[in-house]
């Protein structure tokens, strides 16, 4: 069926055109300012087959995928959403000609309300389940509803983003209301319904197996793609969904899916060989190996993740310090960290929000700060001013520094381990441990300073603010609390003129600056590489890999 | 004889308990959570207590440790190995679609130690101290000393560089695919071949200049017989028996070395199984390999040590 063929005819008033052509000007406005991503919406921007593509064909496809369960709402790992997404719809999501812009999905239009506390959505009629069953408002109701609320047992780490959510009204079998008990910012909501997390799961396949779906590896979708088969940390086979609502996608017949751990020797050795079409998660020996092949188009992206470094507020007194941490946020030779691993992984320079987002501070303003300047002569001065001030000029002694076992990490551990020895006399014990044991005494507290990373759902201030440095923030493994920065937090998550919103989270940039809950190490970056018969897709503006991954407007030249 | 069986039998039985009590302690006790894994870093921040006792609950974690050991055995017995933690796959299906890559690996290892270290170690042998038994000699002590998984690397990375090639990245069983599968399985053989049949030259070298020092090797020399019978019949067949008692001692290398140099060549059989399944603190399915290497080991051993009775009719078991 096509896109517009069982669909009411949409009629063009006033209303509706201004509001299309704002809407697509606010895309042109975004693209122009790419890659920094923005609350670009386009209601009328289905996605369509390229007029020059050609169909057929086997896409192979290398990327994590043997996830520890198959409940892709439970999950926060590549390892589903990178096999998985392509046997399912959200009900909007992010272009992927440019992974950003917001664009319908299931649902073909929708309007939010003048005061921002209820999103109507009219979802397309004629989609069809995999297993033949109807697509309907209760089925977007039921997804929802397990998202907001998840059944005992399940844990869903989107959870938060819908907290204000407080009816989800099924009005009829093709549109659906969310209603709000307080508002939230437009991009941040239609962020949290593009979220690629977010699929859209049949009521009946929850209701049959009391909303856990950890072990049920086949559970239809109603995606371009069926599953075939699957042969565990292998491959993941699926073909072409005949019966797909937009017509014309996907344009593969079939999609082979390969396990490889990411920035291994073994995902580099199958792109570079030939045995794979398309590669992601690349290490940055092979990524730049491919950017030299003939025939190979390499790209690099930004993720949302950071690369951090904590401080237990705690157990260690002087860490409790403001100054303190001042001073070892400022001792942190970011440029020379980036550069320590630049063959294990590809890093960013960034502050306390994703440098790469609209509301932060912008890089070239961020580079003349302490701390992120590339001469870090005054920054160690003004490092050992504060520490004398709070009065540790002396140094700390015998910190139990607990790092993960991954090869950055380690990698930077050394290093950072060197500079806060050689800049403020801070001694510390390093102690390696397996990723399990590493959140298991991050969350127990048992550390003085640790290094990990952490994720974010949506690259908007108030996810991170929340999860990251929020006082009950589950990431908040400094137990940090700032009540100047929480009631800040709290009012930037409410506000919804955007202009207020980018001057209040530089204001909270400011209090992080001067009393970190973390220390930024860096930012990740994704590289890519696919060979060049792989066309329609190039991720170099994406946001991440968890939101643009459906493989539906992909062909083989 | 059966009598013999029978007491290795029940020391097999014993040894193999021991290995599992020990593996089921080990595996509990040491620190780390699977939950991470399963759901991901951002779910296990923010599970709740609760949400963690049911889950533990629904993965059999919450039993007492005394009770999980014993359903654990009673499964076992039942012929069931349970499912991994992640995704719900049974270990059995696990061990018969990866089990026969990592067997042949293994064989294969086993085929290349003899093919190659045999040869070398009659010809030190036979011309001891002379230039091919010092690069014979050097060789072994090479052989023995490169740790496998690197040389793993440094072949699959020759190969993909000067010939852009790297064998298939999916199983292939040998009965849908000799070739495809010959090619999966090659490298991983010959390296683990290489490294034992280093071993092998050297026993068999030094076993070999003991016995071409008795009598009965001079005598045949001294009834004109040619070298190469010399050796064939009469000093080999009584030099085998160290060889071929280390053999099965290397078997048991090659099956832990093979969880290494699997990884190395990226192929996909039980040892990266098992890797895989440390890491993820999937410990019904390490819990599981373990035993099962384990088993084989005790197997493999008490077939050596009844092949001994078949080569020399000297040995006898009462």
């Amino acid at each position: 069926m096509s896109d517009h063929a069982s669909d009411p005819k949409p009629t063009v008033d006033r209303r509706t055109f201004l509001k299309r052509v704002g809407a697509a000007g606010a895309g042109a406005a975004i693209a122009a300012r790419l890659p920094f991503p923005g609350p670009a919406a386009a209601q009328d921007a289905t996605v369509r087959p390229d007029p020059a593509a050609k169909r057929g064909g086997t896409l192979r496809y290398a990327v994590h995928n043997a996830p520890a369960h198959f409940d892709v709402h439970q999950s926060g790992t590549v390892a589903n959403i990178g096999p998985q997404s392509p046997m399912y719809d959200t009900l909007l999501r992010r272009s992927p000609k440019d992974g950003q812009t917001i664009i319908p999905d299931l649902a073909q239009r929708w309007e939010i309300s003048p005061d921002n506390k209820k999103y109507t959505f009219h979802l397309r009629k004629g989609v069809k389940f995999h297993d033949g069953a109807d697509f309907t408002a209760d089925d977007v109701k039921a997804t929802y509803d397990r998202i907001k609320n998840p059944p005992k047992g399940v844990v869903i780490p989107r959870t938060p983003l819908f907290a204000t959510v407080s009816d989800i009204v099924v009005v009829n079998p093709h549109t659906i209301e969310f209603r709000m008990s307080e508002p939230r910012p437009k991009a941040y909501m239609l962020g949290a319904f593009a979220s690629g997390w977010n699929i859209i799961v049949r009521k009946k396949t929850l209701d049959d197996n009391q909303g856990n779906l950890r072990q049920v590896m086949n559970y239809p979708g109603t995606g371009p793609f069926r599953h075939v088969s699957r042969k565990d940390k292998e491959i993941w086979i699926m073909e072409r969904n005949p019966d797909y609502w937009n017509k014309g996608l996907p344009l593969v017949d079939k999609l082979e899916i390969y396990h490889f751990l990411p920035f291994t020797p073994e995902l580099g050795a199958a792109m570079l060989s030939g045995r794979v079409d398309y590669a992601r998660l690349l290490d940055p020996v092979t990524w730049r190996k491919a950017k030299e092949m003939p025939g190979v188009t390499a790209a690099n992206f930004n993720q949302s993740v950071i690369q951090a470094f904590w401080t237990n507020t705690q157990k260690n007194k002087a860490l409790a310090d403001p100054k303190v941490r001042r001073a070892i946020h400022l001792a942190m030779d970011r440029h020379t960290l980036v550069e320590v691993v630049k063959d294990t992984a590809p890093m960013q320079v960034g502050g306390f929000v994703y440098p790469f987002h609209e509301m932060s501070t912008p890089r070239a303003e961020l580079e003349k700060k302490l701390g992120y300047q590339r001469d870090i002569k005054p920054a160690v001065q003004e490092a050992r001013r504060l520490m004398k001030e709070a009065g540790y000029a002396g140094g700390l002694k015998n910190l139990d520094f607990v790092v993960r076992d991954i090869p950055t990490f380690k990698l930077w551990a050394v290093a950072i381990q060197a500079m806060l020895k050689e800049h403020l006399n801070i001694e510390s014990n390093l102690r390696v441990v397996q990723t399990s044991v590493w959140f298991d005494e991050a969350q127990a507290g048992s550390f003085d300073l640790a290094i990990s990373a952490i994720v974010s759902t949506l690259m908007d201030p108030s996810d991170i603010f929340s999860a990251w440095y929020g006082k009950d923030g589950p990431q908040n493994y400094s137990r940090w609390t700032n009540p100047v920065f929480h009631d800040l937090a709290s009012q930037i998550e409410r506000e919804v003129d955007d202009a207020k919103r980018r001057t209040m989270v530089r204001k909270a940039e400011d209090i992080l600056e001067n009393d970190p809950p973390l220390i930024p190490v860096a930012y990740e970056q994704i590289y890519d590489a696919w060979y060049n018969k792989v066309k329609g897709q190039n991720p170099s503006t994406f946001f991440g890999i968890y939101d643009v991954v459906r493989w539906d407007n992909v062909w083989l030249g | 004889m059966r009598k013999y069986l029978a007491r290795r039998a029940v020391y097999a039985v014993v040894t193999l308990l021991g290995v599992s009590l020990s593996i089921f302690v080990i595996l509990r006790v040491l620190p780390g959570d699977p939950l991470v894994a399963i759901l991901g870093v951002e779910g296990h921040a923010r599970m709740t207590k609760e949400d963690r006792v049911r889950i533990m609950a629904d993965l059999g974690l919450s039993a007492p440790l005394p009770v999980q050991y014993a359903r654990w055995l009673r499964d076992i017995g039942a012929g069931e190995l349970g499912k991994s933690f992640f995704r719900g796959d049974t270990v059995a299906e696990l061990i018969a679609h990866r089990g026969p890559i990592t067997a042949e690996i293994a064989v294969l290892a086993l085929i290349v130690s003899w093919i190659v270290g045999l040869p070398v170690g009659i010809l030190s042998a036979f011309k001891p101290n002379s230039m091919p038994d010092g690069v014979a000699r050097t060789l072994s002590v090479l052989f023995i000393a490169i740790p496998g998984f690197w040389l793993g690397m440094l072949i699959v990375l020759a190969l993909l560089f000067w010939f852009g090639w790297k064998s298939p990245i999916i199983i292939v069983h040998v009965w849908q695919d000799p070739w495809q599968n010959l090619q999966i399985v090659m490298g991983p053989g010959i390296v683990l071949g290489l490294a034992q049949g280093a071993y092998i030259a050297r026993m068999s070298r030094s076993c070999l200049l003991e016995v071409i020092s008795e009598d009965f090797v001079r005598t045949a020399r001294a009834k004109g017989l040619r070298e190469g019978l010399v050796v064939m019949r009469h000093a080999l067949p009584n030099a085998l028996l160290p060889v071929i008692t280390i053999s099965g001692v290397l078997l048991g290398f090659v099956l832990g070395g093979s969880v290494a140099v699997e990884t190395a060549f990226g192929v996909p059989g039980l040892g990266r199984s098992l890797v895989t399944a440390v890491i993820e603190r999937d410990i019904i399915v390490v819990q599981n390999l373990v035993l099962l290497y384990a088993v084989i080991f005790v197997v493999v051993n008490v077939l050596v040590d009844l092949s001994y009775a078949w080569l020399d009719p000297r040995i006898r078991y009462s």
